[in-house]
């Protein structure tokens, strides 16, 4: 598992993949803090340890990286950490879209192709 | 129950990919048989699935723990009641087939 709060690229996120999932890396955002936190079995692995370096649960998205795949698709917003009804967010997705940019925004800097 | 073998600790000899895989496995087999018409083949695969994580839950740690629980209420609420959290065949399969590949590399 590795807290990313500068740049990482996709080659390190390719050879992730490759000792883990085969074609995706979990990854967990802080949206506040802007930092990321990858390469997990769990999201909630991710989420326990941004819990305990200061990340407010609230501020936590669970979604999986395929470094493979160029665009829109490149990130899935998907992951139980995700359901959190007293958000407002009842599925593994993340339904508002604010977030869902805020967290492309996050990842598009730090990680570099 | 149906995993009488596993009671006895072989369960936990497992690793937490396999473990993974495996329930996984009960997972597509109850989709599969929903798909083919068969609730009662269906419902014993989930059953099976169940079974299994109820193993894994109480052998890990706390954060584990929760998200696991999650899945485990995500499932029942898919195959049982009205899915709620807005599940589907795809995203079971998304969620567990990794854990396949995990676990083949000797994970």
């Amino acid at each position: 598992m590795k807290l990313i709060d500068k740049e990482i690229t996709i080659g390190e996120l390719k050879e992730m993949a490759k000792r883990m999932f085969g074609d995706l890396v979990k990854a967990d955002v802080d949206v506040e803090r802007e930092v990321v936190v990858i390469d997990m079995d769990l999201h909630a692995d991710g989420e326990a340890f941004l819990i305990e370096n200061g990340s407010k649960q609230k501020d936590l998205w669970g979604i999986n990286l395929y470094p493979e795949i160029e665009g829109d698709d490149f990130i899935e917003f998907d992951s139980m950490i995700n359901i959190k009804p007293a958000q407002g967010n009842r599925s593994r997705g993340v339904e508002d879209e604010g977030i869902r940019k805020k967290i492309i925004e996050i990842v598009n800097k730090l990680i570099k192709r | 129950m149906q995993h009488k073998g596993l009671e006895n600790g072989r369960w936990g000899e497992m690793s937490f990919a396999e473990q993974m895989a495996n329930i996984g496995s009960e997972v597509e087999r109850a989709i599969s048989w929903k798909n083919k018409g068969n609730p009662d083949y269906s419902k014993r695969a989930l059953d099976r699935a169940l079974e299994l994580l109820d193993l894994t839950v109480e052998s890990v740690e706390y954060n584990r723990k929760k998200e696991l629980l999650r899945t485990r209420e995500a499932l029942v609420d898919y195959f049982l009641f009205n899915n709620t959290y807005c599940s589907s065949d795809e995203l079971w399969h998304g969620y567990f087939h990794p854990f396949g590949i995990y676990a083949r590399l000797g994970a």
